[in-house]
């Protein structure tokens, strides 16, 4: 996965998007690779996993060779009018910046286009390695993917619709951009992976995702169930093994990624993930 | 009168779970119960017989006092433009491409017509008991402040964004291209995308009067509900858990309970495999204890922190599938706080 230029890190609310996020991102600074772990959606997963503050939207080093970000969508607005349109002397809260907050809110694709367009400004910066993204979850993945067709679509020229076409370029381009997807061996989480994966294979928006399932138990090879806690774990962990294998069998996963027992810190669940992905990639 | 429990917590907690199984027990206890729900399991929407229906209730087939009813938010909101805006212009909004992307978009639309909806049922009197599975965004919150939001979008206060200043009439509002702001906005947009999008928040402006008022109605239902929040002691669901403690003191509604789904038994925490217990079996007792270790810390931290009350359900492997499994779940629970929902306790 770290030999793409982007990568996506999407799946359903509560599978594990930031953690497989700051994994990946800690396994590239490991490898030597200058990382940029961006944050998409609301603060807060990210921030945790490595430990820092609230992250800003100017990059700040969490490792060495490390870098991670919060989007913001007024700055990237601002960012994008001054240094890729040349408009100058706009503020934050200025009317321009309102007007167009409106619309981020009313037009279709004009929030999730200045989000992506940030992130694909990264990617082209010659300053990072990889760009690592906790993108939204998979319901919100639509609309977001599909955001460069809805701005073509919607607005007929302009400056806009030609940065639009080539993101769409480049969200496609499977050598640059890959989309991994987060599920739960669990009936919701795979049903909603099995819907956008088929919603994917239709639109051709991006390359053919990777699929990971987390949270994966593995099977107890003692039968024996003595009495007392140690059977009664047992056979909870028995029963959980078995209803995950139902689910994992209709949906088979490219990597899988343990349950981690016990582990209480974000800081630790990161470091783990990290761990994990050095065996799988 | 109708007592209503408002569901809440992150996705993936087993929130739909949990309101339907105290919908079970309720009913069994001779109180008239209504679940609605929003996108449930495909087992536990069979479970409660709501695989095929629409917004309307219906009573369950084995289950007579139990009835349930699944939200369709896209449906909510286009009733929004015929229930508040003339023919004409419910029309021209309901196939307009803004008003789809604004439904669509707008963090609080879902919360809202599900908020609308379930407001409907409380006051239809039709039941003892209303519960509520509301939707996740937000972690549950966007629910209680979504009647406000909405009636903060149509009232035009996107559309003074745009125009900067005091609302024109309709004939003024071809002149504003001429602004110098906006004639930046047309260079980078390359169209009259502004103008449309200000053109349409007109049409929207004119439900304005009937949304303030259905959101007033909507806002007393959800002030006089009891809430219950779901999570597991995972630190994402927990986060959004304890937005209701930081957030919502604001919204008026403080929570009668946090109910932490999925607990193994606490005894596991200290338990200790005898001699001549497997290497296998001991090494994983020590990790399911080490588990159980760490959903103790996470209920203690959260409750003397926030001075919640703290209920748990017991971990069950299998999900329910039929009435019986999930009046079952809350059998393996502790502290439930039942008296709010109107039941004695067990």
């Amino acid at each position: 996965m770290l030999e793409k230029r982007f990568l996506l890190v999407s799946g359903k609310g509560g599978a594990g998007r930031s953690a497989v996020t700051a994994g990946l991102a800690l396994l590239g600074q490991r490898r030597g690779l200058r990382v940029l772990a961006m944050e998409m959606g609301s603060p807060g997963g990210l921030s945790a996993h490595f430990g820092t503050g609230p992250l800003e939207f100017e990059p700040m080093e969490v490792r060495p060779g490390l870098h991670a970000m919060q989007m913001v969508r007024s700055d990237a607005l601002l960012e994008y009018l001054a240094l890729q349109l040349g408009i100058k002397g706009i503020t934050r809260f200025g009317p321009f910046a309102r007007a167009f907050d409106a619309l981020a809110t009313t037009a279709p694709g004009i929030r999730e286009i200045i989000t992506i367009g940030k992130a694909i400004w990264e990617v082209r910066e010659d300053r990072w390695d990889v760009v690592i993204a906790d993108a939204p979850p998979t319901g919100q993945l639509g609309s977001f993917l599909r955001a460069p067709v809805t701005i073509s679509e919607l607005v007929p020229s302009g400056r806009i619709r030609t940065q639009a076409e080539t993101m769409q370029e480049m969200l496609r381009d499977p050598s640059l951009t890959e989309l991994v997807v987060v599920s739960l061996p669990e009936e919701l989480p795979v049903t909603e992976t099995e819907e956008t994966l088929a919603w994917l294979a239709k639109e051709d928006l991006v390359a053919p995702p990777t699929v990971i399932a987390n949270r994966v138990l593995d099977e107890l090879t003692d039968p024996d169930t003595p009495p007392g806690p140690v059977g009664e774990a047992a056979r909870l962990h028995r029963s959980l093994w078995s209803e995950q294998q139902v689910w994992l069998k209709r949906l088979p996963p490219d990597h899988k990624l343990p349950y981690l027992h016990g582990v209480f810190t974000p800081g630790e669940v990161a470091a783990r993930m990290a761990d994990e992905f050095e065996t799988i990639t | 009168m109708t007592r209503t429990v408002l569901i809440t917590g992150a996705g993936g907690v087993g929130k739909t779970t949990v309101a339907a199984a105290l919908a079970v027990k309720a009913a069994r206890g001779g109180m008239r119960t209504l679940v609605v729900t929003v996108d449930p399991a495909r087992r536990l929407a069979t479970a409660l017989g709501v695989e095929e229906l629409g917004n309307e209730p219906q009573p369950h087939v084995d289950e007579p006092e139990l009835w349930a009813a699944m939200l369709d938010a896209s449906a909510s909101w286009r009733a929004v433009a015929t229930r508040h805006a003339d023919p004409e212009v419910a029309a021209r909004l309901a196939d307009n491409e803004f008003f789809r992307a604004a439904s669509e978009h707008f963090p609080a639309s879902q919360s809202y017509a599900a908020a609308d909806q379930a407001a409907t049922f409380v006051q239809a009197q039709a039941w003892d008991l209303v519960i509520v599975d509301t939707p996740p965004s937000g972690g549950g919150i966007d629910f209680f402040a979504a009647p406000a939001q909405m009636a903060d979008l149509v009232g035009g206060r996107l559309l003074r964004w745009i125009t900067g200043g005091p609302l024109p009439g309709r004939r003024a509002f071809y002149n504003l291209a001429a602004k110098p702001v906006l004639r930046i906005a047309d260079s980078v947009l390359g169209s009259d995308l502004l103008e449309r999008v200000a053109e349409f928040l007109l049409d929207l402006r004119t439900t304005y009067d009937g949304v303030a008022q259905r959101g007033r109605e909507i806002e007393r239902v959800l002030a006089s509900a009891t809430v219950f929040v779901v999570t597991t002691s995972d630190p994402a669901p927990v986060r959004e858990a304890i937005k209701f403690y930081r957030e919502l003191p604001g919204l008026a509604v403080s929570p009668a309970a946090v109910i932490f789904n999925r607990i193994l038994p606490e005894g596991w925490a200290e338990a200790t495999a005898p001699p001549g217990t497997s290497v296998v079996l001991e090494q994983n007792l020590a990790r399911w204890a080490a588990e159980t270790l760490r959903q103790r810390d996470t209920r203690e931290e959260f409750s003397s922190r926030y001075g919640a009350h703290i209920a748990t359900i017991r971990w069950s492997p299998t999900p329910p599938t039929d009435l019986d499994g999930l009046a079952r779940l809350l059998d393996d629970s502790s502290d439930l706080p039942w008296e709010a929902v109107g039941m004695r306790a067990g």
